[in-house]
């Protein structure tokens, strides 16, 4: 029988057997995480259909919630752990051949956990088992910023350390108050009681555990370890903590702001923090000279951007988050991973290194190109209907502050245009720097192993931006999974 | 004086929490933050085991509850205490790796002169 | 500066928790906790009460992490198992040849004493963990045993040093070992981690169906992670 669990167990078994692998011959360990991945998505879309007629709640140890740890395969949940398991698959075709140095065998348990932690985290409905997953997240991504030794990964990966250890502590400051107060820590159970506790004491718990999660979701200010951790990192990382990890984060902050503690004032504060956030990530990145910086601060702004949409609350805003959760992922993997391939042949991170790359390697311009647009927001690629939902949510308010943010939210991505557009011109348009044609350690195009996912990804960019009925069916489904919390509470408890 | 004195155990807590917090924030020395980062998990461990104490509770086994014909403590709280012990040991062990490469390559523990990624 | 602004900050943080925190004092009955009123689901006595019965371990804390908050204890099982790998890599990953003087060799009474003493703090831990359903303990508690035994031997007696291919072998296994059990529950029950064993008669070794089973597994994998993460730390070849 195909059980949501599966979605877990079965990474997590992988994960244990890929050092075994290792120790008797290391070279079949490259491909556990893509077979891992690719099971995922097959159960994932098994039980796609079945969970949008009604959600499946899944009990461990036969216990009924909420005395039990339940995991409440919902729409919203199946959805990202599908997201999850796409980008992570598609990833990990691009590690096989692009993770050739170090202890590789551990490299692809590390990412194999990080996945089931992601995974983990977007299905259970458990406060303190969402804690757990959190941290398998967190911790592989501190050591796979850190994988391949050198000064500026050892240096990012201690800022991240730091940070995200202060950030785990505050989330489990919080965990500690909302049983104090609520005496239970399944999140519907908690929801079905948060009216008759006094709204102070119920703003500490909240304030400790989004701040928390915060951390992990790159918001302003807390996200100074991002830009050198993104950048630090391996490419096929950067892809995945860009494309997945901070996603995860927002997720979290998005559960328990909506359907713990039901939309209140807070999602005002999301707003405001999601405007700034974009404003100042896509600034930043406008200065920079360093394309994997660069990236790292566009997707800051990215998550500000869904941090907007959902500080909406409304129906259409949490849509438009959600589609652009999947936008950024696809996009933001993409990005990073035709560009790995294009830093390993000259050597460099400078964006005038990649000047004239679009001869040299013409395949991976293109698909950057396409990724590039398509995180600008233009047509015929799937940023542009899923911004156009965000700020047609936000005009739908009729309010003029809300219009007002709607114009800051164009106002970035123009500046984000502006810069896309300037590399863009890079690849294609001007010379190679004199001497790179001797530099170049191999001519020519990325091997197979890595253009395979980045044309998968970049045939997925269009065809989703052609026919977007194709993601918005779900997507309905999966934003009122995550506000409506009456039916959550029903579909877990019975009342 | 008898807000420290009732909430005792919460001042504790609390307290521990504060200083590890400060230590984070000022110090400089990496293994002192990994230290602070220890401090603020034992002040968090505190406070999540004494949410679960009820006054004159005995712990909850049942041999010794059977003896002393009292009510046992909230059992969950120890079980979220063990995991975030564990959670918090892993961290330290990271970031003393983290340490120890970090001194291999600049000859120092002192964070605020490991500096090289610009903004 | 950064002193004083640090210390606004906190005092601020402390002053502002202490305000909002202010509840009621202690109230007319005698066990409920100062600061939070009432808990709503009583979810520490509906454990305490059906415990026994429904586990069959009279450690109400071991029934607690491994039955009803077991994907818990799988996650963090998961999570030591990232940390010390994580550390392992961090370690070795394009490291040149520490070189360095090579560590005094103990003495002969303490490298006599350490070959004397590991197999029985081996031997204690391993009873820290067997015994988990009946007394306070467990896997984790056990497994820390052991470790500090592993430690003794780096520190004594060093050539003397199991070997790290097995300890990483056993901790993979052991890992494994617990994430099978939890599907077999799923095949045989329908539920992950289901309690598939008889529950025995209480007070007994063998009994509380799959809790003295995994811990054992949780003994094993922690005890040989910790050994490991010590080990890599204290400078041992990979």
């Amino acid at each position: 029988m195909v059980s949501p669990i599966l979605l877990i167990a079965v990474p997590l078994g992988l994960a244990f057997i890929t050092p075994l692998l290792g120790l008797l011959w290391e070279k079949p360990t490259r491909y556990l995480p893509a077979a891992g991945m690719a099971f995922n998505l097959v159960v994932g879309l098994l039980l796609l259909p079945r969970v949008l007629q009604e959600p499946w709640v899944v009990r461990t140890a036969g216990f009924p919630p909420p005395f039990s740890i339940h995991l409440m395969a919902g729409p919203l949940g199946v959805a990202l752990s599908l997201l999850i398991a796409l980008v992570g698959l598609l990833v990990a075709i691009y590690a096989i051949g692009y993770v050739r140095e170090g202890a590789v065998a551990r490299y692809h348990t590390l990412y194999l956990l990080l996945l089931t932690g992601a995974t983990g985290m977007v299905l259970t409905a458990d406060l303190f088992n969402l804690f757990v997953f959190f941290e398998m997240l967190c911790i592989s991504s501190y050591a796979l910023v850190g994988y391949s030794g050198d000064r500026a990964g050892i240096e990012s990966s201690a800022k991240y350390l730091i940070q995200g250890a202060v950030g785990s502590s505050l989330v489990l400051l919080g965990i500690g108050f909302v049983y104090g107060l609520f005496g239970t820590l399944s999140m519907a159970d908690i929801a079905r009681h948060v009216g008759s506790i006094s709204p102070m004491k119920v703003f500490i718990s909240v304030a400790f555990l989004v701040t928390g999660f915060g951390v992990e979701a790159a918001v302003l200010p807390l996200n100074a370890w991002l830009p050198d951790a993104h950048s630090s990192a391996p490419s096929s990382i950067s892809a995945i903590l860009s494309g997945i990890a901070i996603k995860a984060g927002v997720y979290a902050v998005a559960r328990v702001v909506f359907t713990i503690y039901g939309a209140g004032t807070i999602p005002l504060l999301l707003l405001v923090v999601g405007v700034l956030t974009l404003l100042i990530g896509e600034m930043s990145a406008f200065s920079q000279n360093d394309i994997k910086r660069l990236l790292a601060y566009s997707s800051i702004g990215q998550i500000g951007l869904i941090v907007f949409g959902l500080g909406l609350a409304s129906v259409s805003g949490v849509r438009g988050a959600l589609f652009l959760v999947v936008s950024h992922a696809l996009a933001k993997a993409l990005l990073f991973l035709s560009v790995g391939y294009m830093i390993y042949r000259t050597g460099s991170t400078e964006i005038s290194a990649l000047h004239g790359m679009g001869r040299r390697m013409p395949v991976s311009s293109l698909c950057f190109t396409i990724g590039a647009f398509s995180l600008v927001g233009l047509p015929p690629f799937i940023g542009f209907p899923a911004k156009f939902t965000v700020i047609m949510a936000a005009l739908e308010k009729a309010d003029p502050g809300f219009t007002a943010l709607a114009a800051i939210v164009l106002l970035g991505t123009v500046v984000e245009g502006a810069y896309f557009f300037r590399i863009v011109q890079a690849l294609h348009f001007k010379a190679p720097p004199e001497g790179a044609a001797s530099e170049q350690t191999e001519h020519g195009e990325a091997p197979v192993s890595a253009l395979v996912p980045v044309c998968l990804l970049a045939a997925l960019i269009v065809a989703v931006g052609v026919y977007p009925a194709v993601l918005t069916d779900y997507l309905g489904p999966a934003a009122m999974d995550l506000l409506d919390k009456a039916a959550y509470i029903h579909h877990i408890l019975g009342v | 004086m008898s807000f420290v004195a009732d909430y005792l155990h919460y001042t504790g807590c609390f307290g521990l929490v504060l200083i590890g917090l400060y230590i984070v924030l000022v110090k400089s020395n990496l293994i002192k933050i990994v230290i602070g980062i220890n401090l603020i998990d034992t002040g968090v461990n505190l406070f999540l085991v004494s949410v679960g104490y009820i006054q004159m509770g005995t712990a909850p086994i049942f041999s010794e509850a059977q003896a002393a014909g009292r009510e046992m403590v909230d059992p969950v709280p120890q079980a979220l205490v063990l995991t975030a012990i564990v959670i918090g040991v892993s961290v330290a062990a990271l970031a003393l790796s983290v340490a120890v490469r970090l001194y291999e390559h600049y000859g120092t523990l002192d964070l605020s002169r490991v500096r090289e990624l610009k903004w | 500066m950064k002193q004083a602004l640090s210390l606004a900050v906190l005092l601020l943080l402390a002053v502002g928790l202490a305000s909002a925190l202010r509840g009621p004092s202690v109230g007319a009955e005698a066990n409920r906790t100062a600061l939070f009123d009432d808990q709503k689901v009583n979810f520490g006595r509906r454990y305490t009460s059906r415990a026994r019965e429904e586990t069959g371990a009279p450690n109400v804390v071991a029934s607690v992490v491994v039955t009803y908050r077991g994907l818990d204890t799988l996650g963090e099982v998961a999570v030591l198992f990232i940390a010390a790998t994580g550390l392992a890599t961090l370690l070795h990953t394009g490291r040149q040849r520490v070189s360095g003087t090579a560590p005094e060799g103990a003495s002969l009474i303490v490298f006599t004493g350490c070959r004397f003493i590991f197999p029985l703090i081996l031997l204690f831990g391993a009873y820290i963990f067997v015994h988990g359903h009946l007394t306070p303990g467990g896997g984790f508690q056990g497994g820390a045993i052991v470790a500090s035994g592993f430690l003794l031997v780096y520190l004594g007696c060093r050539d003397r040093e199991p070997s790290r291919r097995r300890l990483n072998a056993l901790e993979s296994l052991s890992g494994l070992a617990f994430v099978v059990i939890g599907l077999i529950g799923l095949a045989a029950g329908g539920s992950f981690l289901l309690d598939f064993l008889p529950k025995g008669s209480l007070y007994a070794l063998f009994s509380a169906g799959i809790i003295p089973l995994v811990y054992v597994f949780i003994g094993f994998k922690v005890g040989s992670e910790l050994g490991g993460i010590l080990g890599d730390l204290s400078g041992a070849r990979r």
